[in-house]
């Protein structure tokens, strides 16, 4: 019994902290503009992050290594060290924007210039990443972040006209007033934030905080298999959302009032309030993620001490890392920077470097000097030879594409 | 000189042939007790064509899977080979210089439990 729970609990936490403020700004983004054509890219990402959580989740669980520590003993220090300044500086571009987010939602909540938000919301992460518990720290933003069903409910509520959705969806093609260059930059953004990379360090060292070993693999499977696809299902609700608003308006969304906007049409003043408890959890979520992945991975690569499962003191280069990221993605934020603008850009270069630390736990969760009996069996394996291509071409075709179509715009 | 100068250092043989380079020294631990482990031995150098991809060490551990990715990396490594320490005339960071009549022999490490034939 006690066992199922802790599965279900999984599993909603999984669904809660699949959304972030990248995948709430694309989704609607896209929504706006492309309508569902998009929608495929979705489940794309979300196999991919499934096979990818998955794969490191065990190489962590099974060699007791979190991602970074693999990195650097397979890649050797050279390529290794490379690899952690674009890791470690787009997973800071993510923590920015995902403070950022929260001060957002705030602003929603109480009308406050989110300026006077920003330092709040950087302290507030702090805080709880010094203080709480990795696991109730973890269940708390999932659960709260499970409110972003919401956008699922509005979608109902809002009445919209289900076969031209569901011809977009399935039948997608480029909607005839956006170029060719802006869907395919836009369907590698949504490849980028439904496979961030931060995700996969979050979860390698997770499973590590909290004493994962070769029993716990069928357990984390589950989370990871049925709660992503359902943040996928989340996702696409919110794309949805936008293309019923606003896309016979031909009006693009660039600020999170018009992310909530759909929601607030379909279900009042409590929609909105539940819509921005949802938005505060899955940012507020994703910064202690991302906080803490900053602090994993330059921990790991320099073999530091790290965790909060050791008291700060223990493990204090680790924390003075993340310190000094919170500071810098704070310091971003007040230069009246627009996050919308800085998430826009995390998630594509999310996708850019995804190769970096892919292909390192492909290959280490085929070694049987890691895994033992636990390597990669042919149909992952398969799978993850075609996703080697897909994430590739996407992060080979994302600067390019960001070049001809000035980032979107 | 330290072991690690050697990494990289190109190969020659005795008519100043190049043959590729240092990617690897394999060392066997069957000294005498040197404190608690048996000292380690030089035993010969790894040689390949290239040096890049060459830490993943595909060519030495006869690792198959996921199957195209361990044979490309193995394909790029084709033609590397393990020269015995005996066979090795001048060992320096500039290079390395084989002896007349030095043989290859396969880089496979051997009696590794996962190696296939």
């Amino acid at each position: 019994m006690k066992r199922l729970l802790g599965v279900a609990l999984g599993i909603l936490t999984a669904i809660g902290g699949f959304l972030d403020i990248g995948d709430l700004v694309t989704n609607a983004v896209v929504g706006s503009r492309f309508g569902l054509t998009l929608a495929w890219v979705v489940l794309v990402g979300v196999v991919g992050i499934c096979l990818f959580a998955q794969m490191s989740g065990r190489v962590a669980a099974v060699s007791g290594r979190a991602t970074f520590e693999i990195i650097r003993e397979r890649l050797g220090p050279r390529t290794a060290g490379a690899n952690l300044v674009a890791s470690f500086l787009i997973n800071l571009l993510t923590l920015t924007a995902e403070v950022g987010g929260i001060a957002l939602a705030l602003q929603l909540a109480s009308s406050v210039e989110p300026r006077l938000w920003i330092p709040v919301a950087g302290l507030a992460v702090w805080l709880v990443i010094w203080r709480t518990k990795f696991s109730v720290m973890e269940n708390v933003t999932g659960l709260l972040g499970l409110t972003l069903v919401v956008f699922a409910v509005a979608v109902f509520l809002l009445g919209p006209d289900w076969a031209s959705l569901g011809s977009q969806a399935l039948s997608p093609t480029v909607p005839a007033e956006e170029g060719a260059a802006s869907y395919w930059y836009y369907a590698i953004a949504l490849f980028g934030a439904a496979m961030t990379p931060y995700e996969v360090f979050f979860f390698s060292s997770g499973a590590r905080e909290e004493r994962w070993t070769a029993k716990d693999i069928a357990e984390s499977r589950i989370n990871v298999l049925v709660g992503f696809p359902f943040g996928g299902v989340l996702s696409v609700a919110i794309a949805a959302c936008a293309a019923i608003v606003f896309l016979p308006q031909a009006i693009e969304v660039s600020s999170l009032s018009q992310i909530v906007l759909p929601v607030a049409l379909a279900g009042g003043k409590l929609a909105l309030a539940v819509v921005i408890v949802g938005i505060v959890a899955a940012t507020f979520g994703a910064a202690l993620e991302t906080g803490l992945s900053s602090g994993y991975t330059l921990a790991q690569f320099f073999g530091w001490s790290w965790g909060k499962f050791r008291r700060p003191a223990q493990a204090a280069r680790f924390h003075l890392t993340m310190i000094v990221a919170m500071l810098v993605a704070v310091g971003v934020l007040m230069t009246s920077v627009d996050p919308i603008r800085v998430t826009e850009f995390s998630v594509v270069f999310s996708a850019i470097a995804l190769p970096l630390t892919y292909l390192p736990i492909l290959l280490v969760a085929n070694d049987p000097e890691y895994m033992g009996e636990h390597v990669n069996g042919r149909a992952t394996n398969a799978l993850a030879l075609v996703y080697l291509v897909v994430i590739v071409v996407a992060s080979l075709a994302a600067i390019p594409l960001m070049i001809v179509t000035g980032a979107g715009s | 000189m330290i072991l690690g100068d050697l990494l990289d250092a190109p190969v020659v043989d005795s008519s100043g042939r190049v043959l590729g380079f240092v990617v690897d020294v394999r060392l066997v631990l069957d000294g005498p007790v040197d404190g608690l482990l048996a000292a380690p031995r030089v035993h010969g150098l790894l040689v390949s064509p290239r040096t890049g991809t060459s830490f993943l060490g595909y060519e030495r551990t006869g690792l198959d899977a996921p199957a195209l990715l361990a044979r490309f990396l193995r394909w790029r490594h084709r033609g590397s080979f393990l020269v015995h320490w005996t066979d090795v005339e001048v060992a320096s960071a500039d290079g390395v210089r084989l002896a007349d009549g030095y043989r290859r022999w396969s880089p496979a490490i051997p009696g590794v439990a996962h190696q296939r034939p």
